[in-house]
């Protein structure tokens, strides 16, 4: 109740709001005039100051914010700006360095939900800008300050997916001091690095590399390794994940305060890409490594070495507009030339089709070079006119346009390895829905912010690493893990991390005892206080999560979903259709 | 086609005007990445962020129809998929209830969309705000009907 009676004071003044109004750059200006949203912001109740600015999530951004708030007195503030998904965080440490309770901030989405959406349309957009100021300041007038709360943080990771992203997650976290749970789907750990048979830049196997991870994982005391495992269920919140494993059948809970998803890639099966599957000497380039991995590179079909070898490039990647292989898979075109380089030594023709080449790490262009001084043949084919495979009487014969010498050239090789591109292993669908987290459109998982962000994701408490994240080198997907892992024992050598404290409250002279709120909440956070006479509704704090289902559900509004009571949330409905007729001259 | 027929010059300048509530977790999210996908979508609709669709009382639909909104859309987790495990459900329920309201205040239900859009499926989130304004647009503004 004490909450209640500061929001109430707090409330009780008269609010001085404060527009700020992003360009984003050209991101939300080149669309919407901002210029005339930030007026047209001066005009609104209760606004002492409104202005535009190119970045305000910029330092120089946010000390204007700061600045203002001394200068007019300002005791609420509106940022118009990108998503609150992404940057509601940040506007509200701004705010509060400023001393203002963070819950007295309100953010507009004049980015993902105007000039991006409707690039085309400047006039409708700048409209519909305004339309959200002027529904974000009438919520404002309204908002109330909330009690800062804090939830202590179970000093246990999980890490789903045991490959070499996961067991260096694992290790950095448990030689921090910190137990970890590592969930492996497979019988094995290792995941995909386990089975190449020479991992640039140098020449290991990648079992090498992937055993002395493995052995120390294992050892770990603080490392509880479940293979042919899944996560089947996720509930709870940053700092108290309650989990149920599944190991063969057998289920198993657990209470961990931080996530890292390392769930990693597998190489694309080509079926319906030049010839893949019509004839047993076209492999991919995953199947030849592992093939080289185990032993002697053999011809399926005849179980002979073969003499001569053709590479095609960017197989099922780079095509833009299908679903879940735009990307460049970065890895293909240099494991490509040190698989062809060493080849080149036991065959005697090696030619590699491709359409562009990126050997862009460090080392990599070595790499490149030696496959050419070992006369690896390189010919590239136009993008339009992609090679094509015939198979006829058992032989694999290769035509295609070489863009260098303008010729239409033929190529009958013993076998031909495709190099697919990388895409989020089976079973992602499934992660997806567990954790709740979203996912690009080639099914890799969406950071916090591509840029600022990468290792984190929308919910607290989780992290992305590796392939996870997008498809790339087994060096760049263990940065990520130790990134991730340096993450979650950050939440946890802190012992505690802040929660959100937008949670119901029950206005006891109004409950009726109907009980109808016990029936409607999700997480039984709701009983009867049988010391009151009749009793009425009690919320316990911990357990809501503050989905405001109870609120809605009240029958004599006793229930206030606090930062998001019908007031705030019909102030908005009002000071959109209101105040139309008078800014479009009376069209309704 | 009447509807078409019969138009004034001030019912063709008409847009609809739409007030959608979205969940943060699922649809607010899946309007994000239409954003950060740039799909372009007609520019209609207001999105009005709620913690869960279970959070959306009756209520609000029918005062927004009463202040003079032309559609109100509600955009939420999938059944199953919901960040507070049932409060869409919940909503569900109450929605075959919202309806029957709608009607019984002689507004035409077509004025109200139900949706369910996880934070991946940009397009259907989209393309349901499209699909409502069509069906505005074929019922025209809401004083005709109502008020």
């Amino acid at each position: 109740m004490t909450e209640a009676e500061a929001g109430a004071t707090e409330g009780a003044e008269v609010p001085r709001i404060g527009v700020f109004i992003c360009h984003c750059g050209h991101n939300i200006a080149g669309t919407v005039d901002v210029e005339a949203v930030a007026k047209m912001g001066e005009s609104l109740p209760y606004v002492e100051y409104s202005t535009h600015f190119m970045f305000m999530c910029a330092d120089s951004g946010q000390q204007l914010i700061k600045e203002k708030i001394a200068e007019h007195n300002l005791n609420r503030v509106v940022v118009a700006s990108c998503s609150p998904r992404m940057h509601e965080p940040t506007f509200r440490k701004v705010v509060e360095e400023a001393n203002l309770n963070r819950y007295l901030f309100e953010q507009v989405n004049l980015r993902e939900h105007v000039s991006w959406c409707h690039m085309r349309e400047p006039v409708a957009a700048t409209e519909k800008a305004a339309d959200l100021v002027r529904m974000a300041v009438a919520r404002a007038a309204l908002l109330e300050s909330l009690p800062i709360k804090t939830v202590e943080v179970e000093p246990v990771a999980l890490v789903v997916g045991g490959g070499v992203t996961g067991l260096r997650a694992s290790l950095d976290v448990a030689d921090r001091g910190f137990n970890v749970v590592l969930v492996e789907k497979d019988g094995s750990l290792g995941g995909h690095v386990a089975k190449l048979a020479s991992v640039y830049p140098t020449a290991e196997k990648g079992t090498t590399l992937t055993e002395g991870l493995i052995k120390r994982v294992e050892k770990h005391p603080q490392i509880k390794v479940f293979t042919n495992s899944k996560v089947t269920d996720l509930d709870g919140y940053i700092g108290n994940f309650d989990i149920k494993t599944e190991t063969n059948g057998k289920e198993e809970s657990h209470r961990v305060g931080t996530i890292i998803i390392a769930t990693g890639i597998e190489p694309f099966k080509p079926v319906g890409y030049y010839a893949y599957g019509e004839h047993p000497d076209i492999l991919t380039l995953a199947e030849v490594e592992e093939m080289r991995l185990k032993g002697e590179v053999l011809r399926p079909s005849n179980s002979k070495p073969p003499k001569t070898l053709a590479y095609i490039g960017c197989v099922a990647s780079r095509e833009a507009g299908l679903k879940g292989h735009e990307h460049c898979s970065r890895v293909c075109c240099t494991a490509v030339a040190k698989s062809a380089g060493e080849m080149k030594d036991t065959t005697d023709e090696v030619v590699i089709l491709y359409e562009d080449l990126r050997t862009y790490g460090r080392g990599h262009e070595a790499i490149h070079r030696e496959a050419r001084h070992k006369h690896v043949i390189y010919s590239k084919f136009p993008p339009e006119k992609k090679p094509e495979v015939e198979v006829a009487d058992g032989k694999i014969k290769l035509h295609w346009h070489d863009v260098f010498s303008g010729d239409n050239l033929v190529f009958e090789p013993d076998m031909l390895v495709l190099a697919s591109g990388m895409v989020p292993p089976e079973g992602i669908d499934e992660v997806a829905k567990t954790f709740s987290l979203t996912r690009s459109p080639d099914g890799f998982f969406n950071p916090e912010h591509v840029k600022l962000a990468p290792l984190t994701t929308h919910t607290a408490g989780i992290m992305i690493a590796g392939g996870a994240q997008a498809a790339k080198s087994a060096a760049e997907a263990i940065t990520d893990a130790s990134g991730a892992a340096a993450k979650a024992v950050g939440l946890m050598a802190r012992g505690e991390v802040e929660i959100e404290s937008t949670i119901s409250n029950v206005i006891e002279e109004l409950c009726s005892s109907c009980h109808t709120c016990i029936t409607a909440c999700p997480y039984g956070a709701i009983s009867m206080d049988e010391s009151k006479d009749p009793p009425v509704a009690f919320v316990t704090e911990a357990k809501c999560h503050g989905c405001g289902t109870c609120a809605a559900a009240c029958p004599s509004s006793a229930i206030v979903m606090l930062h998001s009571t019908d007031d705030q949330i019909m102030a908005m409905v009002e000071a959109y259709l209101t105040t139309y007729g008078e800014s479009e001259g009376g069209a309704a | 086609m009447t509807t078409a027929q019969t138009k004034t010059k001030a019912q063709a300048d008409w847009e609809p005007r739409i007030v959608a509530f979205c969940c943060n977790w699922c649809s607010y999210a899946g309007a994000d990445l239409a954003g950060t996908s740039r799909i372009q979508y007609p520019t209609n609709a207001r999105i009005i962020r709620v913690n869960c669709t279970g959070r959306i009382d009756a209520e609000f639909i029918l005062s927004a129809l009463d202040k003079g909104a032309d559609g109100v859309l509600v955009s939420g987790c999938h059944p199953g998929d919901c960040h507070y495990t049932s409060g869409n459900l919940k909503l569900r329920a109450r929605w075959a209830f919202m309806e029957e309201a709608v009607k019984q205040a002689g507004i035409d239900p077509r004025r109200i969309r139900l949706q369910w859009a996880s934070a991946s499926e940009a397009q259907i989130f989209a393309d349901g705000v499209a699909k409502l304004i069509e069906q505005v647009r074929e019922v025209g503004p809401i004083g005709r009907s109502w008020k």
